[in-house]
């Protein structure tokens, strides 16, 4: 029989998705490097508007975000659904529009914050032209998947896909809800929700993307990618499915946790509070489900690099989901908020788990999609050992910075006037923050001899034409 | 009883100082015995954990906490008192729940499962720490991360080398488990980060306005 186009996964969309999710890997780092080098010595924005720190800060986080990591998602996505569906992309057309469109999206963003556009929202900074272009592609995006998964041969839908679901659903009803907004120039709108409302509605956002995005796509990836890194079936099925429905249910509650000793009332504070230490539980269960399924995969360390990278992810996503619950204790988060701790928690996530589980992804699946080896195990031995290196010390710094800030500036003398003066704490800090700006540079070293790789590895092949196997009768749709 | 004096006798030598210069080779020996774990407790890791507390009340009593801020902060002799019992707590809670969440491991990861030999383990793997933490004598943050964050490193070092030697496993089973451990290590420090913010809050140690 005659092998037509739907015989074939469509993996060239994947591929470009990867290629755009490295080149703002490197790019978006690099501003966090140049941003953090900037906390060091304040000159170096040259007294240029689109240098400082203000316009800077949000190009490093919404590249990180939606450059890096929502590419990489859509890449996996792409991936895992055609392989757990046993069927072609639904619409490989959209597929490419999300790939393309989405680019461009965060490219001119980018340089929209670059310009001061601003709704000041933090990590929904871009205004509304892009919020409505960004609600197109993530529909488009949605169509692809559940059209995937609807046109399906086998009947159950893989973890993985309940985790990549939640993530395309919830991110569409936070960020449509969250940017409500009045348009009154073409650079500027008014958010729909006025004070303490608003900022409700912000966090409420601001920690389901961390939830749903930053948390539950990646464990998408890790549910499909590392059972097959492992060569073997996750741990238990069931607890992957408990989970997630624990997960879900109790994340979307968290978001008040950031505005502790805020406007709003104190048992909306206390509610996320409480909420914000059940979710410990299904974060924890995630983990040990991944770290059991990779417990008996050992021999696969000798010949594979990209292990190594999702077990550290392991241990860093146990962690920040630790770290998370334990910052949200409102007598813990009076002394560690507004303070460097919070960065560093956040890096302790970005870095130690977003970034690597995608880079042990990327490590696993680039070799596979072309059909060859990796250009240089040695490379990415390095990377690891740099990776690794680089999170630590940075969570180290931030670890020292943040605790010594919160200590000094709620210092009072016995008369119960404040000891020291905001200005002076902030110029000791210096030492942390070059500490902070060699971590970033071992950590984007890293990252360049991933790209390095990458490229080598891909330079001159076309995609391996991977056919769909028969489905199991037993798991078949009739 | 001869053979426990022989085991006992084998290990006096290699823990404390050995372990230091020539730390696989100590691994090696480790190996052939089987320490009981009151013996490492009281003979050795308790000597080690009494040294970061005692250095940190003297250096905090004579120095302050020097935190970056012009003033150092000084705290009366009695709160000094607290944090230090307090930090001797943690850190024996520390290594004592190590050694057991490790040999608890052990069984998933095929390790051998004698208390003793995890406990020495861990004490081995702390030691650097311990005796780096001398810089508490002087308790200025910034020059205490120069010193620990190397030691930290040197530390991670042993533990990822220490783990297949001593429990007897294949080196990348002894990864897997080394990187579970430090995800526990990891939760524990924070953890202690948090605990201290708390006892702060609730008036334990400086004198904050919360």
């Amino acid at each position: 029989m005659e092998a037509t186009a739907n015989s074939f996964y469509q993996d060239k969309v994947v591929i470009r998705l990867i290629q755009f999710s490295v080149i703002w890997a490197v790019a978006a780092m690099a501003v966090g490097v140049y941003i953090s080098a900037e906390l060091v010595w304040p000159g170096i924005d040259f007294g240029q508007f689109w240098l400082s720190f203000g316009r800077l800060r949000p190009l490093h986080t919404n590249g990180i975000i939606f450059g890096f990591g929502v590419s990489a998602l859509m890449a996996t996505a792409f991936y895992s659904v055609q392989r757990t569906s046993h069927v072609t992309l639904y619409a490989p057309r959209l597929a490419w529009f999300c790939c393309y469109a989405w680019q461009l999206i965060v490219l001119l963003g980018g340089l929209s914050l670059l310009a001061g556009w601003t709704s000041s929202k933090e990590y929904a900074e871009l205004e509304w032209p892009f919020d409505i272009a960004i609600a197109i592609v993530w529909v488009s995006f949605g169509i692809v998947f559940f059209g995937t998964i609807a046109k399906r041969k086998i009947r159950p839908i893989y973890i993985s896909n309940w985790f990549y679901g939640s993530l395309i659903i919830v991110i569409a009803m936070l960020h449509i809800v969250n940017n409500l907004a009045i348009p009154v120039t073409l650079d500027k709108s008014y958010s729909l929700y006025a004070g303490a409302q608003d900022a409700v509605v912000q966090w409420w956002y601001g920690h389901n993307a961390v939830g749903f995005l930053l948390t539950g796509g990646f464990l998408g990836m890790v549910y499909y990618f590392l059972p097959k890194h492992a060569g073997r079936p996750i741990w238990s099925y069931r607890l992957s499915v408990v989970a997630f429905w624990a997960f879900v249910y109790s994340y979307i509650w968290a978001g008040p946790h950031h505005l502790h000793y805020s406007a709003i009332p104190e048992w909306v504070q206390s509610l996320a509070m409480g909420m914000s230490l059940i979710l410990l539980a299904p974060s924890w269960a995630t983990m040990i489900n991944g770290i059991m399924t990779v417990s008996t995969a050992w021999e696969k360390l000798r010949t594979d690099p990209a292990l190594k990278f999702i077990v550290l992810s392991l241990a860093f996503y146990g962690l920040a989901t630790f770290e998370g619950p334990m910052m949200s204790i409102r007598s813990v988060n009076v002394v560690s908020h507004f303070t460097d701790w919070t960065v560093g928690h956040v890096h302790s996530g970005a870095l130690g788990w977003n970034a690597m589980i995608t880079y042990g992804t990327f490590y696993f699946l680039v070799p596979r999609l072309v059909g060859r080896e990796l250009h240089s195990t040695r490379l990415a031995n390095m990377h690891f050992w740099m990776a690794l290196a680089g999170t630590m010390l940075y969570i180290m710094s931030m670890w020292a910075a943040g605790v010594s800030q919160g200590l000094l500036w709620l210092s009072v003398d016995q008369l119960g006037e404040l000891s020291f003066g905001f200005k002076d704490i902030m110029a000791s800090m210096t030492p942390y923050y070059l500490m902070r700006l060699v971590a970033g540079l071992v950590f984007l070293g890293g990252t360049l001899l991933m790209a390095y790789n990458l490229f080598m590895t891909l330079k001159g092949q076309q995609p391996k034409r991977a056919s769909i196997p028969a489905v199991d009768p037993a798991y078949g749709m009739s | 009883m001869s053979a426990d004096s022989a085991t006992i006798k084998s290990i006096d030598s290699l823990i404390l100082l050995k372990s230091l210069y020539q730390p696989l080779d100590t691994f090696e020996e480790l190996s052939k015995t089987n320490p009981t774990p009151v013996h490492i407790l009281m003979g050795y890791a308790v000597w080690l954990l009494i040294l970061p507390p005692v250095f940190s009340l003297i250096g905090a009593a004579n120095f302050g906490w020097r935190l970056g801020a012009a003033e150092p902060l000084y705290m009366t002799m009695d709160t000094l008192w607290v944090i230090s019992l307090g930090y001797f707590a943690a850190l024996a809670f520390g290594l004592i729940s190590t050694a057991i969440i490790s040999r608890w491991m052990a069984s998933t990861y095929g390790a051998n499962t004698s208390l003793g030999r995890h406990m020495a383990l861990i004490t081995i793997v702390g030691e650097p720490l311990a005796i780096a933490s001398i810089a508490h004598l002087f308790p200025d943050v910034f020059v205490n991360v120069l010193v620990m964050i190397p030691t930290m490193i040197w530390s991670m070092y042993l533990l990822y080398k220490g783990i297949p030697i001593v429990l007897e496993i294949p080196p990348e089973r002894g990864m897997l488990m080394a990187s579970a451990l430090v995800g526990w290590l990891l939760v524990a420090a924070v953890s202690l980060l948090g605990l201290s913010m708390t006892l702060w809050v609730m008036g334990v140690g400086p004198l904050l306005g919360v």
